[in-house]
C-alpha cells in the first residue's frame, strides 16, 4: 500500500530530536550546535537564511561548528553567499551541493573554491528564480532563518529588513519541512506577526543580534563629477524622453547621484511629478532630498537599510508600513513588482561585450547578481500599456500593426568606460565565459542579457540600443561610447557619426547638456551630514559613515 | 603675477590682484570649506578681490621627484600662496589642495610654505594664515618632505618670537595630519570645523600598525570622536570651533588674531604645564567619550550629533577649552 506521508513522519523524527533540547520552542544560542546536528540528516536540502542586507549569522556558526562526521553533504539553496561561515561549511564538508542568487565580499573566495572543486555548482540564480524553484525542485527539508523577536509560540517578528523570509517559510513549512529561526529577543509579545508561529518549530535566542549590511548607503561625499555627468546625461536623455515614472534603481554611485539630482537638476527641467515618482526600490538614505522635496509618490521595498528606521515610520504615506509602524519588506513581492510594474531599471556591471551582454563576474571574482537581472530583463509576460513602455516598443519595431505590438522595457546600463583601477568596462569577451569553460559550467554567469538592454549611458554619451536595427549597428553603437578603451578604439569612426546623426549615439552637446556643468554644486545632498539633516535628524546613518 | 621677493612688493597686494576669478566660483553662496578647492577657500576667506598669489600655476614649479614614479604633477605642487587683505589689514596666505595627492608635503610644495613664512618674517603682515588640507608628507620625496616640516615649524616659531600670529584654518577633506598636524601645534591659534580632522598618525597608520582591535580605521565615528573638530575644540586643541563656511573661517580667523598669544618663557611654560596636566588626567581613557565626561560634559554621547549651538555652550562650560597658552 502507498505511502503518502514519508516526509511527514520524517519531519516528526526531526522535531521530536529537536524538542529534547528546547523549553517549548525555544532552544538557548549555546544549544544551536545540538539542535541542528539533532535535526540535520546528511545530503538535506538547506536553506541558511542570508541575503546581501541581513543575516541568519547565529545560526550560521552553528552550523559551521556541528561535527561534519554527523552533518554531511549538505545541498545549501540560499539567496546570498556573504558570510564566511557560509564557504567554511564546504571546505569542511558539512554541505557539497550550492545553488545561490548573490554573493557580495566572499565573491574571491567563491571563484577559488569553485576552481578547487570544493562546491559543486548548480547555477547562479536570480532571485525570483531560485523563490521559484523553492516551489518545485529545490524544496528545503531545513530552513535557518533570522528574525527581530518571537513569542514563545514562535509568532514571528521580522522587523523592517523582511526580505526572503515569509518565501523561505511558506516552501519549508508547508512541504514536510523544519523552520529554525534565531532571534534577537524572546518577547511576550510580537509587535506584529510577520511569521505565524504554526510555521516556526524552534526559536533560538541569539547570543547577538544578527547582523546587517547596510549595502545601499551611498556617501554623497565619494561622488564624482564624472558619475554626475552620466546622471545628468539620464535624466535629460532618457527620464525626461520616456516620461519614466515607474522604475527601480540598482546600487551604484551613478544611480545614487541621479536621486540626489532630483531636487536640484531635475527641478530646473520641469520634472517634477512627470518622472520617478513611484518606485520598487530599499529605502536609499540618498532618495531622502527627493522625498522630502515631494517627487516621491511610494516605495515598495526588497528590504530596509540601516538607519532608515525611524525616517520611514514617519513617512508611511511613502513606505509600506505594518500597523506597528515599521517598513514591511518583501523581496519576492518587490522583485515581481520591479519586474512587471516598472518601466526602466538602471543599473551598473563590471563588464560589458560587444554584444551588450553584462556581468560583474570577472576572473577572479564571482559576485551573484543579486536582483539585477529580474529587474534588467523585458516580462514577456507583461501585457499592460504605459507611455514609456510602449513608446521604447515603437523604437525597438518601428513597423508592424500597432495593436499587436509589445510594448519594451527600459533597461539601462550606467557605467565609467574605465572602473576601478582603470579597469576597462568594456571587453571584447566576458570574464564570464572563461569562468565556465573552466569550471565546466553549460551557461557562462551572465548578469543582463544584450538583447533585454535598451540603453547604455557612460561619460561619452548615451547609446540607444532599441534603435539599432542589426548586429554591426549595436556593436558600433556600443563601440561609439566606450571612451578610450580598446573597445572603443576600435570604432569605425564613419560609422559611429552615422548613429550620431540618427540619435543612436547621443553626445552631452546633442542633449544640451555642458559638462562643465556637471558640478558637486548640484547634488541636493554633498555629505552623510546633509542626508541627516534633510530627514529631520530622523536619519541615522551607522558608525562607518559618519564623520561626525 | 610676480614672484617678487621684495618686501614691499610682496605686501604692496590688493590692487593688482589681477580679474576677478570666474563667475562659477563666486556664484555659490553657502559654499562648504570641505567641498571647496583651496583656491576657492582663499579667495572667499579674504576680502573681495584681494588674494594676488605667488608662484602661481602659470610658473610651473613641478615636482622634480615625481615623474621618477610616473606620477602625475600639479602645476602649483598642491598648495597656492600668496598675499591678500582680511577686514583690510595685509595677511599672508598658504592653502593646501587636499585633491592633488592629499595634499602632502613635497619639495616644491614645502618650499613654498617655508617661502612664505620667511617673507613674513621681513614684511610684518598682520597675520599669517595656513589653511591645511594634508596627509603629511609625500612619500616619493619624503627627504625633502620632513625637512621641510622642520623648516616650516622653525620659521613658525621665528615668526611669533617677531609677534606675527601665525593662524591655523583646519577644515579640509585631508585634515591636517603626519607632519601637517605638527606644523598645526606650533601654530598660536587653531581653528577647526566639525569635519577638520587633527593628529598626527591617521586611523589607516594606527590600524597597520597596531591592529584594528586597537584602532578600527573604518569606523569612521570612532575617527571623528578621536581626531575631529569638537573632540579637538574641546580640549583646547583647538581654540575655535567654526561652521563648514568660508564665512565661519573668516570671523573665526579675525577673532582668534585678535587674542593670539605672546610667545614667550610664560607662554612656553603655560603650554607645558597644560599638556602635562591633559596626559597626567586623560591618559588612561580609551574614548574620547570617556574624556568628555571626565571635562564635565553632562551627556557625553550625545556630543558627536550636537548642532553648532549646543555645542557652543557646551565649549562655553568646559574649563580646559580655554587657556593662554600654546
Amino acid at each position: 500500500m502507498a505511502d503518502w506521508h514519508s516526509e511527514a513522519r520524517l519531519r516528526d523524527e526531526r522535531i521530536a530530536a529537536g524538542r529534547v533540547l528546547a523549553d517549548g520552542k525555544v532552544v538557548p544560542a549555546g544549544a544551536a550546535v545540538d539542535l541542528l546536528e539533532a535535526i540535520l540528516r546528511p545530503g538535506d536540502r538547506v536553506c541558511l537564511e542570508g541575503d546581501n542586507q541581513k543575516q541568519a549569522d547565529c545560526l550560521a556558526r552553528a552550523l559551521a561548528a556541528c561535527d561534519p562526521a554527523r552533518v554531511h553533504d549538505l545541498h545549501m539553496v540560499q539567496s546570498g553567499i556573504v558570510l564566511p561561515e557560509h564557504l567554511d561549511v564546504f571546505e569542511t564538508g558539512i554541505a557539497k551541493r550550492l545553488d545561490y542568487s548573490y554573493s557580495g565580499p566572499q565573491g574571491g573566495r567563491i571563484a577559488k573554491m569553485l576552481y578547487g572543486g570544493q562546491i559543486q555548482l548548480g547555477a547562479v540564480h536570480t532571485y525570483l528564480e531560485l523563490f521559484a524553484r523553492y516551489f518545485v525542485d529545490l524544496t528545503p527539508h531545513v530552513a535557518l532563518i533570522a528574525g527581530v523577536s518571537a513569542d514563545r509560540e514562535g509568532n514571528l517578528y521580522t522587523g523592517p529588513n523582511t526580505e526572503d523570509t515569509p518565501t523561505v517559510v511558506e516552501a519549508t513549512a508547508f512541504k514536510n519541512g523544519v523552520v529554525v529561526a534565531q532571534v534577537n529577543a524572546i518577547v511576550d509579545r510580537v509587535p506584529r506577526v510577520d511569521i505565524p508561529g504554526d510555521r516556526i518549530d524552534f526559536v533560538v535566542a541569539a547570543d547577538k543580534p544578527f547582523y546587517v549590511e547596510p549595502l545601499f548607503t551611498r556617501d554623497p561625499a565619494a561622488m564624482t563629477e564624472t558619475q554626475i555627468l552620466i546622471a545628468m546625461m539620464a535624466i535629460k536623455g532618457i527620464y525626461a524622453e520616456y516620461g519614466v515614472r515607474r522604475l527601480n534603481h540598482g546600487i551604484g554611485f551613478g544611480t545614487a547621484a541621479i536621486e540626489l539630482l532630483l531636487p536640484t537638476y531635475g527641478e530646473r527641467l520641469g520634472l517634477k511629478g512627470k518622472i520617478a515618482t513611484h518606485w520598487a526600490l530599499n529605502p536609499h538614505p540618498t532618495l531622502i532630498p527627493a522625498i522630502e522635496s515631494g517627487w516621491v509618490s511610494q516605495v515598495h521595498c526588497f528590504g530596509s537599510e540601516v538607519g532608515m528606521d525611524r525616517y520611514i515610520r514617519a513617512r508611511p504615506d511613502v513606505f509600506f508600513t505594518g500597523r506597528d509602524g515599521s517598513l514591511r519588506s518583501n523581496r519576492a513581492f518587490c522583485q515581481t513588482a520591479g519586474l512587471y510594474a516598472c518601466d526602466l531599471f538602471i543599473g551598473a556591471t563590471l563588464q560589458i561585450d560587444l554584444a551588450g551582454h553584462s556581468s560583474t563576474v570577472t576572473r577572479d571574482r564571482v559576485a551573484g547578481f543579486g536582483g539585477a537581472p529580474n529587474m534588467g530583463s523585458d516580462p514577456h509576460g507583461r501585457r499592460h500599456p504605459s507611455d514609456t513602455w510602449m513608446k521604447a516598443g515603437h523604437e525597438a519595431q518601428g513597423t508592424g500593426d500597432p495593436m499587436l505590438m509589445r510594448g519594451r522595457k527600459l533597461v539601462v546600463q550606467l557605467v565609467e568606460t574605465f572602473g576601478d583601477k582603470l579597469v576597462p568596462t568594456f571587453v571584447e569577451r566576458l570574464d564570464a565565459l572563461e569562468l565556465a569553460r573552466r569550471t565546466g559550467l553549460e551557461l557562462a554567469p551572465v548578469m543582463i542579457y544584450g538583447d533585454d538592454v535598451t540603453h547604455i549611458v557612460t561619460e561619452e554619451g548615451i547609446a540607444n540600443l532599441l534603435l539599432c536595427r542589426d548586429a554591426d549597428e549595436r556593436e558600433q553603437a556600443i563601440r561609439g561610447v566606450a571612451g578610450y578603451t580598446e573597445v572603443g578604439r576600435g570604432r569605425d569612426r564613419a560609422k559611429v557619426e552615422a548613429l550620431r546623426a540618427r540619435g543612436v549615439i547621443r553626445r552631452p552637446e546633442d542633449l544640451g547638456i555642458e559638462p562643465l556643468d556637471a558640478d558637486r554644486a548640484l547634488l541636493a545632498a554633498k555629505s552623510i551630514k546633509d542626508l541627516v539633516h534633510w530627514s529631520g535628524g530622523l536619519y541615522e546613518p551607522p558608525a562607518k559613515f559618519r564623520n561626525w | 603675477m610676480p614672484a617678487s621677493t621684495d618686501p614691499d612688493a610682496v605686501l604692496s597686494g590688493g590692487d593688482e590682484a589681477g580679474p576677478p576669478p570666474p563667475a562659477r566660483a563666486t556664484a555659490r553662496t553657502g559654499m562648504s570649506w570641505y567641498e571647496a578647492s583651496a583656491r576657492q577657500r582663499v579667495a572667499a576667506l579674504c576680502d573681495a578681490g584681494t588674494f594676488a598669489e605667488f608662484l602661481g600655476p602659470t610658473e610651473r614649479r613641478t615636482s622634480p621627484h615625481l615623474p621618477l614614479f610616473d606620477l602625475p604633477r600639479a602645476f602649483d605642487d598642491g598648495i597656492v600662496v600668496g598675499r591678500a587683505r582680511l577686514d583690510g589689514k595685509p595677511v599672508l596666505v598658504a592653502a593646501q589642495e587636499g585633491r592633488f595627492m592629499g595634499g602632502a608635503f613635497g619639495e616644491v610644495h614645502g618650499a613654498k610654505l617655508i617661502g612664505l613664512l620667511r617673507a613674513a618674517l621681513q614684511v610684518r603682515p598682520a597675520a599669517v594664515l595656513i589653511l591645511f588640507d594634508t596627509g603629511g608628507v609625500r612619500l616619493q620625496e619624503a627627504n625633502a618632505g620632513e625637512t621641510a616640516i622642520a623648516e616650516a615649524m622653525r620659521a613658525i616659531a621665528a615668526l611669533r618670537a617677531a609677534g606675527v600670529p601665525v593662524i591655523g584654518l583646519v577644515g579640509g577633506r585631508a585634515g591636517a595630519y603626519g607632519g601637517g598636524g605638527l606644523i598645526a601645534g606650533t601654530c598660536a591659534r587653531l581653528a577647526v570645523s566639525e569635519s577638520g580632522r587633527i593628529s598626527v598618525s591617521g586611523p589607516e597608520v594606527i590600524e597597520t600598525n597596531r591592529g584594528a582591535e586597537e584602532f578600527d580605521s573604518r569606523d569612521r565615528a570612532l575617527v571623528w570622536r578621536t581626531m575631529g573638530g569638537k573632540h579637538r575644540r574641546l580640549i583646547g586643541g583647538a581654540d575655535a570651533f567654526c561652521d563648514d563656511t568660508a564665512a565661519g573661517f573668516r570671523a573665526a580667523a579675525l577673532d582668534l588674531i585678535a587674542r593670539a598669544p605672546a610667545f614667550d618663557l610664560a607662554t612656553l611654560e603655560a603650554e607645558q604645564a597644560r599638556l602635562a596636566a591633559r596626559i597626567a588626567r586623560f591618559g588612561d581613557c580609551r574614548d574620547a567619550a570617556e574624556i568628555w565626561a571626565r571635562l564635565g560634559v553632562n551627556d557625553p554621547d550625545a556630543v558627536p550629533a550636537m548642532e553648532a549651538a549646543a555645542f557652543a555652550e557646551t565649549v562655553a562650560r568646559v574649563e580646559e577649552a580655554h587657556h593662554d597658552a600654546r
